[in-house]
């Protein structure tokens, strides 16, 4: 692979702004597996964790309830809770699934969620945190070619977790696997863009 | 160390007892990402050792009260299978000498990880060795070092780790079993390729100063070959899939 760049590789010999990249002695050094590309400064990571970001979308499952708060599994390391107030009543079981939005993150472990959204049905995704971007695409253009082709509803968090319901679930699924395992290869677009399209016609 | 009454010739017309040269290290095989649910995964072979190595997380501490609110913790677990060696291992859970590795392995990569971007969490690393034939630590830290990269952590580094002794008045790169037991030093060290920094230099025996400085060279450009070989292995993962669309 071209510009494959490894922990420790010197990406730079000035500083750069980066976050994936770290600043030692007024030198660059990459952190973590990536391409980089020296003439437009841009860094992909190939791997890597989510860390969470204000008004990050994100899925996840309930995991306990009490006294109109509840705790949500992001399958991330710190806490997620769902705060309901005086007029904001929700009626969450404990394994429901959710989509919400973040609204604060706290002591940069406890995550504080709004605007959820019950979602009924339907099976859930893991994939790797680094390939979600590719999963949604330019101005969602990937996720909406797959939901179209496919007939499905999904969501997609942030936090790695995809939730897929109706029309071929089956098929999206196996797309959305694809990008993760193939998004470092060029011409992705085009080929789920066939993938998807040649079993529409079938 | 075993006994010297009956030590074997342990160079042979200038040659060690596998045929190496004193500056050659055994031939080394590393595959990244083989164990889907780890988060990150290394299967090494080098020489006779055969070496599995399993990264997971951040995940929650536990129990809570190990965990830093400023910074991710390391819990590191070395351990040799029953049937790894020929002496015995692993019957009754960890003996003085894997906590002793666990615990030189989980700071080498204290030093390495960038803990302060998981607060409150735990890297879990494993380190099963399958077969051992001398120079399990280094094997060790090789392996885990390469799984620690195809998790995603944040590193600063892609370390190694080699071990340098001395026979009679030769210094020998990389001892096997019969070698480590009867050589009279051996000296295994983590290091950081980037600088040449020193994470782990443990040591067993007597090195004149400059024979320590000459075993650090020696060790250092050893690394050379090996840090290439981690970086071949993570780079396969990808190549892989890469090569099965160039037909296309």
């Amino acid at each position: 692979m071209k510009n494959m760049v490894f922990p420790g590789d010197m990406v730079s010999n000035a500083p750069i702004r980066n976050a994936y990249v770290y600043v030692e002695d007024g030198k660059s050094y990459a952190m973590t597996i990536g391409t980089y590309d020296a003439a437009s400064g841009q860094f992909v990571p190939l791997e890597g964790n989510w860390t969470p970001r204000i008004e990050d979308t994100v899925i996840g499952i309930i995991s306990s309830e009490r006294n109109n708060v509840y705790e949500v599994d992001l399958n991330f390391h710190g806490r997620a809770l769902i705060i309901g107030g005086k007029f904001e009543k929700f009626s969450f079981k404990v394994g429901d699934v959710v989509e919400a939005t973040i609204k604060d993150i706290e002591d940069r472990r406890t995550i504080i969620l709004v605007y959820p959204r019950l979602l009924s049905g339907g099976l859930i995704l893991l994939v790797k945190p680094s390939k979600i971007p590719r999963v949604i695409g330019k101005d969602n253009t990937m996720v909406k070619q797959i939901a179209d082709s496919t007939k499905s509803t999904i969501a997609v968090g942030r936090n790695g977790m995809v939730w897929l319901n109706g029309g071929d679930a089956g098929l999206a699924a196996a797309a959305i696997q694809r990008i993760e395992n193939e998004a470092h290869v060029p011409g992705l677009t085009e080929r789920i863009k066939n993938m998807v399209e040649k079993t529409e016609k079938r | 160390m075993a006994s010297k009454a009956n030590k074997p010739e342990l160079i042979v017309n200038g040659k060690r007892l596998d045929g190496r040269g004193f500056r050659e290290l055994r031939p080394i095989k590393i595959e990244a990402g083989i164990l889907k649910n780890a988060d990150g995964s290394a299967y090494l072979e080098w020489g006779n050792n055969k070496v599995l190595a399993a990264v997971y997380g951040p995940v929650e501490a536990q129990p809570k009260h190990m965990a830093d609110p400023t910074k991710a913790i390391i819990k590191c677990r070395y351990s040799m299978a029953p049937f790894s060696s020929l002496s015995e291992h692993g019957r009754s859970g960890p003996n003085r000498r894997a906590i002793e590795i666990s615990k030189v392995t989980k700071e080498v990569f204290e030093n390495v990880v960038m803990l302060n971007e998981f607060p409150g969490s735990q890297i879990n690393i494993f380190i099963e060795i399958l077969q051992s034939d001398g120079g399990t630590r280094a094997a060790g830290i090789t392996a885990a070092a390469v799984a620690l990269a195809s998790a995603g952590l944040h590193m600063k580094d892609l370390v190694y780790a080699v071990s340098v002794g001395k026979i009679g008045k030769e210094l020998v790169l990389d001892l096997d079993m019969i070698e480590d037991n009867y050589s009279d030093s051996d000296m295994p060290m983590a290091i950081s390729p980037r600088n040449g920094g020193l994470l782990l230099l443990q040591m067993d025996g007597e090195y004149t100063k400059e024979e320590l400085a000459e075993a650090i060279k020696i060790a250092a450009e050893a690394g050379k070959t090996i840090s290439k070989v981690q970086k071949d292995a993570l780079r396969s993962v990808y190549e892989k899939v890469e090569e099965r669309y160039n037909g296309e």
